[in-house]
């Protein structure tokens, strides 16, 4: 039993989804327990699969028995486990987040949502742990595909930010199947291991070069990095609350560990760092993404699309982060990838309150939010923290490793880069802030106001984000020690 | 089960103590006087904390206090060596005295969100206990952000667009600095692979002929970093957040948070460059430089000022550079003076913006040009403003003549008489700018039609002029008059007893264990 957690973790999901479907007919009000039973099971694997892997070290399942490279391997090492308990954890949190503002926002198609939703879940899951390139195309698509359906059942503007994500989104998906085919050319295989260990010998071939570019590019708009990020502010806007809540930590970072997969399990140091020297282009690809995520956040007036900035920035932190390419550095992406899901899962959390008791997700949304909404504020000051770095949060932690390794590495722009945003950051954060803490001349309007908190379903996941916001920052160490250190590539 | 009572917890207990009041503040929200009560439970058990582990130390123990393990080689760890004492003996004994003094204030200008700035108040306390007792870089830096961003909420309080404006620019200044200041950190870290304090300095290893100017370049980063220490030319967030309460700008930008700024370059000059290195680089001289030129130009400053706290506030900024210039001389004496300056400025500081505090709250006067004849009305408060003046200037018998006094001396060992230039110059001109205010407040005359609110026969401390609007205000009067009483008393007796509250002789516990030897 123990060792069919990999499979459990797909299939319950997966099989749920379906029967949530079927509640539509059978009685709607079993939607939310089902997704509520897929999410915590999905949890209790994921936390399985990394107690297995920190103690045993990684090991791979063959689905239906069949081996590679004939069958769908699932190989499941540090990393993968990592990125399944994120997922598996804020997907557990947002659920019980998105049930009132789903009510809400969403009253008449609530058995679609939570179909949807638990189908995505489904797909992040099976992109983190399948070692299969062409089986990570389908859930590549099952996850895009579930996602533009969500997001479109947001605003009124929603349909076309989904549509314009939905061509997008395509274009990225076909670069990436493309690049899939060429290396299938060359190698014969679809299985990662495999091809990692037949491409050392072709490295030189123009087929494997090409390969490797169009599924770099692929990624790089399915992950939103900066030149390719046009799409993503208006899908993040316009989605429902309680799809951003979940789109926005996750989606992006799942796509961050793809091309981690891909720069440095698929193709080796040797290939990306050496050969191609695909880290200084990433390197530099960053840098720009950190600076211009960070001056657009700035002119926005629109929380959930300052968001979107932010999180371009972000992605900006993680893929500079690879193109540093030394230990330090690279750890300081992976450890960013978890803390950069965390503090957005809390500031989304925020959105969808704020949105719940205010009706909107503006900044001036914000107003008074200290006296009416006490803990809702509290939850966006340790978020807001967080992004900007202030130790103990883990995003500082983060940061410091990059930053560290930075230095190690002698990237002067990407140090600055990071400081700026930092800054920038600040001024970001304690705008908003400033609106929530004082509120002069608004008369006795909030000097008495009475509190107007969000419901209990939707702040207890909430102080669960802030809670492991500041565990993870503060048990750091143990984090790296026992997992994230295993993930720095050979030749790193 | 480990002795959470023993004295290797107590620097925890500190740091931890403010911090649960902190809480405790916020939970007590409508109930005025027990939230009141939580701060001054938490000043006297705080206090008495702190009193606790310098005895310890004199008599050759160690405290020391590692939590976990932060970063690798880099723990949460907390070390309450003399030098950290020195500066947590001062702000927990302030607290204490200007916790008594807020209740006064803010309840007789009955201030809005009373509970937001208690809570920020005892956090900032944290986060300052946090700073002095920190035994690594990366821990001092988690407690100075504390105090940063706890103290946004107070610079802003007053929640006018101008004090918005102020708060937005002091964390411009000191965020920026903190960005300087991590980058100082990550440097030092990556040269030698440690941030841990050692009275000998730590970065020795780091030092050969290419790293010279990398070694220059990161005090300076160091000296950005601690941009709370207010040295030209990255001083005027200080006067702009002014438009804070008076007891935030008495405790916080006088002591806590400026002292801070101060502490953490005593830090990096002693325990990271140490002292040998610091003469190799020249880097005394570029601090000392700095300083004078700050001490100097912040007196003309003050010079010109109508407003009674930006005037303060110049002359803050002009002691906190008398200090670093006490540090840049590196010669025992001066050190030991910069050292003493530390307390002894803050007692007499705070004193003067007490007093401030009281005018303004009770006469209703903030500028020094229509205080004429006040002296008169309240002698108390301007008898305790001429005590904190003449401490200003390093007159005798008070507690600046001492720290002065070892300052000169150090300038004399190290032979560099320019400074005991600077230091005579900076004294005198210290004299030009608080005299007026004296001679205004006791000799000066108000125009007639002002006379009849302000030349009363009768004290303004016990019969108020302004309409009554709260029974017990004669009371409240009370919570303001003793607190600088208080102070302006200790800064005398710290004339003739500088060794109080152990101050004297951790300053030279921590200078012996700087220079070594006997």
């Amino acid at each position: 039993m123990s060792s069919q957690f990999p499979a459990i973790i797909i299939v319950v999901p997966l099989m749920t989804s379906f029967l949530i479907f079927l509640c539509e007919w059978w009685n709607r009000k079993m939607a939310y327990p089902l997704a509520v039973f897929a999410t915590t099971v999905c949890l209790f694997s994921a936390t399985a699969i990394l107690q297995s892997v920190t103690t045993l070290g990684p090991f791979h399942y063959w689905l239906g028995g069949w081996p590679p490279p004939w069958g769908i391997e699932y190989r499941i090492d540090h990393l993968n486990a990592i990125m399944l308990l994120l997922i598996s954890g804020i997907g557990l949190l947002s659920t019980f987040h998105a049930k009132k503002s789903v009510e809400r926002e969403l009253p008449d198609k609530t058995t679609l949502f939570w179909c949807l939703y638990i189908l995505m879940i489904t797909g992040l899951l099976g992109i983190c742990i399948t070692g299969d390139m062409f089986n990570l195309f389908v859930l590549l698509e099952v996850t895009s595909l579930s996602g533009y359906a969500l997001i479109s059942m947001g605003e009124k503007k929603a349909v076309y930010a989904s549509f314009r994500y939905v061509i997008i989104g395509t274009v990225g998906a076909c670069f990436y199947l493309l690049g899939v085919g060429y290396l299938y050319i060359a190698t014969g295989s679809l299985n990662m291991a495999d091809i990692s260990k037949l491409l050392p010998e072709i490295y030189q071939s123009k087929t494997v070069i090409a390969g490797f570019t169009f599924i770099l590019i692929g990624l790089s708009i399915k992950i939103a990095l900066f030149p390719l990020h046009a799409w993503l502010p208006d899908a993040y806007t316009y989605a429902p609350s309680a799809v951003s809540a979940i789109v926005a930590p996750l989606m992006t970072k799942v796509m961050a560990y793809v091309i981690f997969r891909v720069v440095f399990t698929v193709f080796r140091a040797e290939f990306s760092i050496a050969l191609l020297s695909v880290t200084e282009v990433m390197v530099w690809t960053g840098t720009i993404a950190i600076l211009f995520g960070a001056v657009m956040a700035l002119s926005q007036s629109d929380y959930k699309r300052m968001m979107s900035y932010v999180i371009i920035a972000e992605i900006g932190y993680i893929i500079g982060g690879f193109g540093v390419a030394n230990a330090t550095a690279m750890k300081g992406a992976v450890f960013h990838i978890v803390s950069d899901a965390l503090m957005m899962a809390c500031l989304f959390f925020v959105a969808g309150m704020i949105m719940y008791q205010n009706g909107g997700h503006r900044l001036s949304d914000f107003k008074g939010i200290f006296r009416t909404m006490p803990v809702t504020a509290f939850v966006f000051t340790v978020g807001a923290l967080a992004v900007i770095g202030v130790p103990p949060t883990c995003g500082f932690f983060s940061k410091w490793y990059l930053l560290l390794g930075g230095i190690e590495a002698r990237r002067w722009a990407f140090v600055a880069a990071l400081l700026v945003c930092t800054l920038v950051n600040v001024a970001l954060f304690f705008r908003i802030l400033d609106k929530g803490l004082f509120v002069h001349g608004q008369g006795k309007a909030f000097r008495g106001a009475s509190r107007r908190e969000a419901p209990v379903s939707m702040l207890i996941p909430a102080l669960f984000m802030v809670l492991a916001i500041f565990l993870v920052g503060i048990f750091n160490q143990a984090i790296l020690d026992k997992v994230i250190r295993f993930t720095v590539p050979l030749g790193v | 089960m480990p002795d959470f009572f023993s004295i290797a917890y107590r620097p925890v207990w500190a740091v931890a103590c403010p911090a649960v009041v902190a809480v405790l503040i916020l939970f007590s929200n409508r109930r005025p006087n027990v939230r009141e009560g939580w701060t001054l439970l938490g000043g006297a058990v705080l206090f008495y904390i702190v009193l606790s582990m310098p005895p310890v130390l004199l008599a050759g123990g160690q405290i020391r206090f590692a939590w976990f393990r932060l970063l690798p080689n880099i723990d949460f760890a907390f070390e309450a060596d003399a030098l950290g004492l020195v500066f947590a003996t001062t702000s927990s004994c302030l607290w204490l005295v200007v916790s008594i003094y807020s209740i006064g204030y803010m309840r007789v200008l009955n201030e809005h969100a009373q509970t937001r700035y208690y809570f920020s108040f005892a956090l900032a306390l944290s986060g300052a206990i946090g700073v002095a007792l920190a035994a690594n870089l990366v821990t001092l830096f988690i407690f100075y952000e504390v105090l940063t961003l706890s103290t946004y909420p107070l610079v802003a309080h007053e929640e006018s667009p101008e004090a918005i404006k102020a708060g937005h620019k002091y964390l411009a200044y000191l965020l920026t600095g903190g960005v300087f200041f991590l980058i100082a950190i990550l440097m030092t870290y990556t040269l030698v692979g440690t941030t841990d304090f050692n009275p000998r300095g730590i970065l020795s290893p780091a030092l050969d002929a290419d790293s010279k100017l990398t070694l220059q370049l990161l005090f300076f980063f160091f000296l950005i970093g601690f941009a709370k220490a207010a040295w030209m030319p990255i001083h005027s967030w200080l006067p702009t957040a002014m438009v804070a309460p008076t007891p935030v700008s008495a405790l916080l930008h006088a002591v806590a948070v400026v002292k801070a700024g101060v502490f953490g370059i005593i830090r990096v000059v002693c325990h990271i460059y140490g002292i040998e290195m610091m003469q190799v680089l020249g880097l005394g001289l570029l601090l000392a430089l700095i300083a004078a030129i700050t001490v100097i130009v912040a007196n003309l400053y003050a010079i010109g000022q109508n407003n009674l706290k930006r005037m303060l506030a110049y002359s803050t900024i002009n002691q906190l550079s008398f200090i670093l210039l006490g540090v840049a001389l590196l010669s025992p004496m001066a050190i030991t003076g910069a050292i003493l300056h530390i307390p002894f400025h803050g007692f007499m500081k705070i004193t003067l913006f007490l007093c401030a505090g009281a005018i303004a709250a009770i006469a209703g006067e903030k500028e020094i040009s229509r205080m004429a004849g006040l002296g008169r009305a309240m002698p108390i408060t301007f008898g305790a403003f001429i005590i904190g003046a003449f401490g200003m200037c390093g007159a005798p018998p008070l507690a600046g003549f001492i720290s002065k006094w070892h300052i000169a001396q150090g300038a004399v060992e190290s032979g560099t008489l320019l400074f005991l230039a600077v230091i005579f110059a900076g004294s005198i001109l210290d004299v030009l700018y608080f005299f007026p205010v004296i001679r205004t407040a006791f000799f000066g005359r108000m125009p007639v039609t002002e006379m009849l609110t302000h030349d009363s026969a009768e004290p303004v401390e016990t019969v108020d002029l302004k309409a009554p609007f709260m029974e017990n205000r004669h009371t409240l009067y009370h919570f303001m008059i003793v607190p600088l009483s208080i102070t302006a008393g200790f800064s005398i007796l710290f004339c003739f007893f500088p060794n109080m509250l152990n101050i004297y002789a951790l300053a030279q516990a921590a200078v012996k264990s700087i220079f070594g030897g006997p």
